[in-house]
């Protein structure tokens, strides 16, 4: 095995600057990729601390590892990381900005400054989130959901927190108007609608929702603060304000939010599972349209995180309905995977099992989305863990395994080195098994009657509490090995070829890792569909 | 693990809902998984090296897996609606009871002004519990009887449930309001018939002597005290409002006031509110003595009634949520704890510099009224101002305080 170093190839030895700032003023994809990936998986691993810290204090009812103050400023900080710094910005940001010009045969996206100024926007955002815990009058303890008139009181570090995800927000904005852009502009010669890699059509519909929801989650944020800072009064009854009115602002955004985070993950699934069967993306078509639809009926339904609010039972009618509607294209997108597996020749690479993992938790996300969708089943879950277990059935179960699927999928090409295999099987199983544990126990607790944001419970909620901790320390190992093997392959692992799995897209046509540029002189002419296996074969590693 | 019963009217229209749901869930998620599973197994490459179908599409296939699943959903759509609907519609006949949340505690208040910090209610009767909150929004969630819905300032809500058997239920609070949010739990104790009836006449609080002496001299029979017209004017919400009288034939405008009261009673046609004829007795003191005249007046004036025992401030300090935050046996919780509380230095901070004194009756009473103004070193300043109380709930807060 020949020990180049990572800098001496590709994307990594061709640039106009050397050293940090051929990194820091860098407008390449690729290099602007590498950065969101690096940032935005240290933002995870800090995240998944605190997640971790709070199951301890869980362990047993009782203080102790943790004040009161402490734990809620822990579950807010977690969540702002989690969903601003890490779920939102991970596919897309970093792996869309790193496949998305190649996937299209595209040189770079079509604003590559304002692709750099969306990543110092997310670093700004990041870097006030921080801030907000360690300066001023304390960590914010409001939750990542800023409700009011709590938001509006509370003497912690708000603003500043709020001004992040502001921030984060515009970066948000910023790619989507980026991506939508370039897939309208900077297709290869060939590279028709229907040859477009189902990954680049979930980019499209998340890039619409990131344009078109972001911004109220700005304006709600502004309005926060000017209702702490000059008691503008929109929120307080007293002034004649409406309190639910922020609810509604905020979900307008933050329920379109929950698509722009699960969205890309179908995208990375619909990429895998055809790959390791060697067979076409079974429907196509309806897959395309069903990630639409979903970003479209997924924009109609933010008023179902409020059946308990006191708002009109005629509300409750209308986005019950709607919120049963937007559960069919997903139901669509896992028929359709698993019809891809028939008849295929099936590898369980690392990346499949993530994708198939995937495909397990997300079902279970998304039936358990049905029971909170119904209006009377609703008033029982709603606010308790079983809330909590649901949605990191979707986000973590869901995109975040999708993300680690993305991670052992591509990284190989942008390191140009493979990982051990063998370790990566043992991580995944203790990931899959530590998961299912925890939040399992999760939802459980919360059918029970456990409340959410809780850090003392009553005696009678401790089994399953400890059960959740225990798989805690379990998904804890199972990260742990992953990221060492995933870092310690990146740095010598085997060398790779161009297509190690064996893919028909056009990533896989271009060196590993990709020059700049990514396709040498000539433009690609594209003649084949993303799927179309025939003749493909993959390299030896 | 405690399965929570499904033996309560609330309970059984959710637990319907939530068991098809859940079930039919089951059910395919299981198909989901041992379909996958097969195809894994047995299209694995070491046995298929090249897939044996290229087939890619399915028109019809697509058509089935839409429509299916919207026919499921949609039934789960209605079934979860009209038992929501079912949960919205009170029982005829239910029992009211006001239940008001504030960081960090609850209160519930009866019909007869009756106030309490647990739910006393009798098992078997359906219960409607008008929900309000003070400061931020809190939910009142009763698991065993699955039943949910938020508390917002400036909006009334309600639920209501009807307690199967005498026994304790817990309450959470379930909408997240800061750091008392995991310790604002209480009960909800249902009683039965006779233990219930007991409580009510045991700890009914003593009627205003007013209302006795207006009901033991007849006065009810011309003057309503709910507002509905008589004989005479209505004695409800008389403080401060202006009347047009008539005195020896002239009108003029007065406001309503303990000397105006008095003068009424003692002096009963010297000034005749206009359109009611001149027709009431005069009270002298030998039928309604000077002490009864006072609490007549305090009545009619919405005053507290002096003559009944003295405020009992360590039972206020316990119905008005004050122990939600600070001990009484010196444990640690979100405020300075009770006790030794007047004998002990503390160090307060006034306009940004700290102050070491003792507390004394004064400063309590500050603290309680505006508690923001001076905070205790070390503690948070969350405590919401305790307004609410009369003046004399306050005083007997701050005796009581005085004594630990």
């Amino acid at each position: 095995m020949t020990k180049t170093p990572l800098t001496n190839s590709g994307f990594y030895s061709e640039s106009p600057r050397s050293g940090v700032l051929g990194w820091l003023l860098s407008t390449d994809h690729k290099r602007i990729g590498m950065m969101y990936l690096g940032c935005i998986t240290t933002m995870f691993i800090v995240a998944a601390v605190l997640g971790l810290a709070m199951r301890l204090q869980l362990f047993t009812p009782g203080q102790h590892i943790m004040t009161a103050q402490t734990y809620n400023a822990t579950f807010t900080v977690h969540g702002i990381i989690m969903i601003f710094l890490f779920i939102i910005p991970s596919i897309p940001a970093a792996f869309g900005n790193l496949l998305l010009p190649i996937q299209i045969g595209a040189r770079d996206v079509f604003f590559p400054k304002l692709n750099l100024l969306s990543w110092y926007l997310y670093i700004s955002g990041a870097i006030l989130a921080i801030l907000a815990i360690f300066t001023g009058t304390g960590a914010p303890d409001t939750g990542w959901t800023f409700y009011v008139p709590f938001s509006t009181q509370t003497s912690t570090n708000v603003s500043l927190a709020a001004m992040a995800a502001f921030m984060l927000g515009f970066s948000s904005i910023l790619t989507g108007i980026n991506f939508v852009t370039t897939i309208h502009r900077l297709r290869a010669e060939g590279m028709g609608w229907g040859r477009l890699p189902l990954f680049v059509w979930t980019l499209y519909a998340t890039a619409w929702i990131q344009v078109l929801a972001t911004p109220m989650l700005g304006i709600t944020l502004v309005l926060v603060m000017l209702e702490r800072f000059f008691g503008a009064g929109l929120f307080d009854v007293a002034s004649g304000g409406d309190p639910i009115l922020f609810q509604h602002l905020f979900w307008i955004y933050s329920h379109p939010a929950v698509y722009i985070m699960i969205l890309p993950a179908m995208g990375v699934i619909s990429e895998i599972i055809p790959t390791f069967s060697r067979k076409p993306l079974f429907g196509y078509w309806a897959m395309a349209i069903s990630s639409l639809a979903i970003a479209f009926a997924g924009s109609l339904v933010w008023a179902h995180h409020m059946y308990a609010s006191g708002m009109s039972d005629f509300a409750i009618l209308v986005f019950s309905l709607l919120t049963f509607i937007v559960a069919i294209p997903s139901a669509i997108k896992i028929f359709n995977w698993i019809s891809t597996l028939y008849k295929g020749s099936i590898q369980l690479g690392p990346p499949m099992l993530y994708a198939l993992a995937f495909i397990l938790q997300f079902a279970i996300g998304g039936l358990g989305g049905l029971a909170l969708g119904a209006a009377a089943a609703d008033i029982h879950l709603h606010d308790t863990t079983f809330v909590v277990g649901h949605f990191h059935y979707t986000m973590f179960g869901g995109t975040g395994f999708a993300f680690f699927a993305a991670l052992h999928y591509w990284l190989p090409k942008f390191t140009g080195r493979m990982y051990n295999h063998k370790i990566a099987f043992i991580a995944w199983g203790l990931l899959f098994v530590g998961f299912n544990v925890t939040y399992m126990a999760m939802q459980a607790v919360g059918i029970q009657g456990m409340p959410r944001r809780y850090y003392d419970y009553l005696p009678e909620f401790q089994t399953l509490n400890m059960v959740a901790t225990l798989g805690s320390w379990v998904l804890a190992a199972g990260l742990i090995m992953m990221f060492a093997n995933l870092l310690k392959g990146m740095l010598n692992g085997k060398l790779i070829g161009m297509n190690p799995w064996g893919g028909a897209t056009l990533e896989w046509q271009v060196p590993s890792p990709p020059p700049m540029l990514n396709f040498g002189k000539e433009d690609p002419v594209v003649t084949r569909g993303p799927y179309d296996y025939k003749g493909v074969k993959a390299d030896e590693f | 693990m405690t399965l929570l019963p499904t033996d309560n009217p609330t309970a059984q229209l959710v637990d319907g809902v939530m068991i098809y749901i859940f079930g039919l869930s089951l059910l395919l998620l299981l198909g989901i998984t041992i379909v996958t599973i097969y195809f894994v197994v047995k299209y694995r490459r070491s046995r298929c090296p090249e897939p044996t179908s290229d087939v890619d599409h399915s028109i019809v296939l697509e058509a089935i897996w839409t429509v299916l699943p919207t026919l499921i959903v949609l039934t789960m759509f209605w079934y979860g609606w009209v038992n929501y609907v079912g949960l919205t519609e009170v029982p005829e006949g239910a029992m009211e009871v006001s239940a008001t949340a504030r960081m960090w505690s609850w209160q519930f208040e009866y019909a007869d002004g009756r106030r309490e910090n647990r739910l006393f209610v009798p098992a078997n009767t359906p219960v409607k519990v008008r929900l309000q909150s003070t400061d931020v929004i809190h939910s009142f969630f009763v698991p065993a009887f699955r039943i949910k819905k938020d508390m917002v300032p400036g909006l009334e809500t309600y639920v209501w449930f009807e307690a199967p058997k005498p026994g304790s239920y817990d309450i959470f609070c379930t909408e997240y309001c800061g750091v008392g949010h995991a310790d604002m739990i209480t009960t909800i104790e249902a009683l039965s018939a006779e233990d219930y009836a007991a409580w009510l006449v045991a700890d009914a609080p003593p009627e205003h002597r007013g209302l006795v002496v207006l009901r033991e001299q007849g006065c009810i029979g011309c003057h309503s005290i709910d507002g509905t017209p008589g004989i005479g004017p209505s004695l409800f919400e008389l403080a401060g409002s202006p009347r047009q009288v008539e005195i020896d034939g002239q009108t003029t405008e007065i406001t309503i006031d303990d000397d105006y009261l008095i003068r009424a009673i003692r002096e009963a046609n010297y000034e005749v509110v206009q359109g009611y004829p001149a027709m009431m007795p005069s009270y002298d003191e030998a039928s309604l003595n000077n002490d009864d005249l006072q609490s007549l007046v305090d009545y009619m004036m919405g005053r507290p009634d002096t003559t009944s025992a003295p405020l009992d401030g360590a039972r206020l300090i316990e119905i008005n949520g004050c122990t939600g935050c600070h001990s009484t046996d010196g444990s640690p919780s979100i405020g300075p704890t009770f006790q030794g509380i007047s004998s002990r230095d503390i160090t307060i901070i006034r306009d940004g510099k700290e102050v070491t004194q003792q507390a004394d009756a004064d400063y309590l009473l500050r603290a309680l009224v505006d508690p923001s103004v001076e905070t205790v070193k070390g503690y948070p300043d969350i405590m919401p101002p305790s307004d609410y109380l009369s003046p004399e709930e306050l005083d007997a807060i701050v005796e009581h305080l005085l004594q630990q």
